[in-house]
């Protein structure tokens, strides 16, 4: 008994705790469920926005509408088609050094410990509360949009980044050295694999970020693109309209936590999922 | 590789003296309507201490943000327990969850003025809705991962389904409320200035017209003023935290 290993919490719950092991389907059961909840909540939001003026809550079948009309969408897509490029420049821009800097910082105690609390105070301040400097320094158009962007994915995913190349277990760098890596082999061959969960990470709340300060930056600075189409449908109280903004940002969200979630399946392979 | 507890403090320190050495000269040569340098923002700060209004706004910011935020908390860690406890509450909610994490806070404000106005409820509104998924979603990750052998124990003992939550799940959230806590205080403060500089009010509205003068010392104060409320809070926070659950941060496992 005592020379079994002790079992690992997840292995010992599926003996206790489990109460039977899930039957055939529980998938397709499983996704049943969770459409009916969006169904049921849709048609409960329909039924409340019919009882208020749609001037207040649009129910969402206008909003559905609002994707059909013509007219409408191709705007949408014209202005989503516009704030994509800063929001991809910003987005790249905070990579290119979030990454390197991340690595520096994690992998180099003494550049940490100097730069960790000019790193913090940053974090600690909104990055909205910079936009009055963004209009100094920048002006009112892409520029800043691009450096709101920059400024608001830059630091969450430096965070991270630093995290990544601190935690990487001192055997696997001893190891690779014991059998003969050189300086440039340990660096491409054992550190960067080992970060990589931690670089997608980063990549994930950056790229959530940085479609946040998209929209931002179009509706602080001067209103364009999807902020105009968002300043116009208010002014005209046209929430539906305003709704349909929200949801395609929020879809583009959804969009690129997936296509982050792809290439996490790709690279990461070898490791081993729940 | 890691560094005495003396030497990291002297280099911490010298990191910041470098920091702003290269803000005072920065400052210097772009001039105080780009970039004040330190010289210029400390009497700036200590001047809008004395004047009073800052702290007047900051403190008004602060209360209509810590209701957005406890509503956050009141609504957050039930359903976060909920999702990691139930399954069918889990399978319910995660769709919803995940579209409204996604969904930027600036794009929702537009839509939130025709709602709720620009008054009390606008702001709450703004920072429940940044914070409170935050909080959803680290206490449901606790609550997941709750050791399924210390409720087995606690159930062939006897617990009932109250004793169950007060002495065996609860205690082992804390961590995870705490961690919860913490990030959704962040957001909330990044939402309460984003919402008052949308609408011009409360502090960041003060921000948004300090940021028109032609002096950049006074809007610099700002920032370090709101750099010091988000600090002081996670700080109170953490303590807080250790009081109620001591060595808490260790028990955080990777989140």
């Amino acid at each position: 008994m005592s020379t079994l290993p002790s079992p690992k919490p997840a292995e010992r719950g599926a003996n206790v705790a489990v109460r039977s092991p899930p039957p055939f389907g529980a998938w397709g059961r499983d996704r049943a469920l969770q459409a009916a909840s969006l169904l049921v909540g849709l048609i409960l939001w329909e039924a409340i926005a019919s009882q208020l003026s749609t001037f207040v809550l649009p129910p969402p079948s206008n909003v559905l509408a609002k994707f059909f009309d013509l007219a409408f969408t191709a705007q949408l897509l014209a202005a989503l088609g516009n704030a994509l490029q800063h929001m991809a420049l910003g987005f790249g821009l905070a990579l290119l050094v979030a990454i390197p800097l991340g690595i520096l910082m994690g992998r180099i105690p003494w550049l940490n410990a100097m730069l960790d609390p000019v790193v913090t105070a940053l974090y600690a301040i909104p990055t909205i509360a910079f936009v009055p400097f963004f209009i100094i320094w920048f002006g009112l158009f892409f520029p800043s949009r691009v450096a709101l962007v920059f400024a608001m994915a830059v630091i969450d995913m430096l965070i991270v980044v630093i995290a990544g190349a601190r935690d990487l277990r001192p055997e696997m760098l001893s190891a690779g050295r014991s059998f003969g890596a050189t300086r440039l082999q340990l660096a491409t061959k054992v550190m960067f694999p080992a970060m990589m969960p931690f670089l997608l990470t980063a990549c994930r709340i950056g790229l959530a970020r940085a479609i946040n300060g998209m929209i931002t930056a179009e509706l602080f600075f001067a209103a364009v693109n999807l902020g105009a189409l968002m300043k116009m449908s208010s002014r005209t109280f046209d929430s539906a309209g305003l709704l349909t903004v929200i949801v395609l940002i929020a879809l583009v969200g959804l969009l690129g936590q997936y296509l982050i979630g792809l290439l996490e399946s790709r690279l990461l392979h070898w490791k081993l999922r729940k | 590789m890691t560094l005495q507890r003396g030497t990291t403090r002297v280099l911490n320190i010298v990191g910041i003296l470098l920091f702003l050495c290269a803000w005072e000269l920065g400052g210097r040569w772009l001039g105080a309507d780009k970039l004040a340098p330190p010289s210029l923002v400390v009497p700036a700060f200590i001047d809008l201490l004395r004047q009073g209004e800052m702290l007047k706004e900051l403190a008004t910011s602060v209360r209509q943000m810590l209701a957005g935020f406890g509503l956050a908390c009141a609504v957050g860690m039930p359903l976060g327990i909920a999702m990691g406890r139930v399954r069918a509450v889990d399978l319910a909610a995660t769709p919803w969850v995940s579209m409204f994490v996604v969904t930027s806070v600036a794009s929702l404000v537009p839509l939130f003025i025709l709602l709720f106005g620009t008054g009390f409820a606008f702001r709450v509104a703004v920072v429940f809705i940044a914070s409170v998924w935050y909080i959803v979603l680290t206490t449901y990750n606790g609550a997941r991962t709750i050791d399924p052998g210390l409720v087995a124990v606690a159930r062939s003992f006897g617990a009932s389904p109250l004793q169950m939550s007060a002495k065996v799940v609860l205690p082992a959230l804390y961590p995870y409320l705490f961690a919860g806590a913490r990030i959704g205080l962040i957001h909330a403060i990044r939402a309460m200035v984003l919402a008052e500089m949308f609408v011009i009010l409360g502090f960041g509205g003060l921000v948004h017209q300090t940021g028109l003068q032609a002096d950049t010392a006074p809007l610099i104060s700002l920032l370090i003023a709101l750099m010091i409320l988000s600090v002081g809070a996670t700080w109170l926070l953490r303590v807080f935290g250790e009081y109620v659950s001591p060595g808490y941060e260790q028990r955080l496992k990777g989140s």
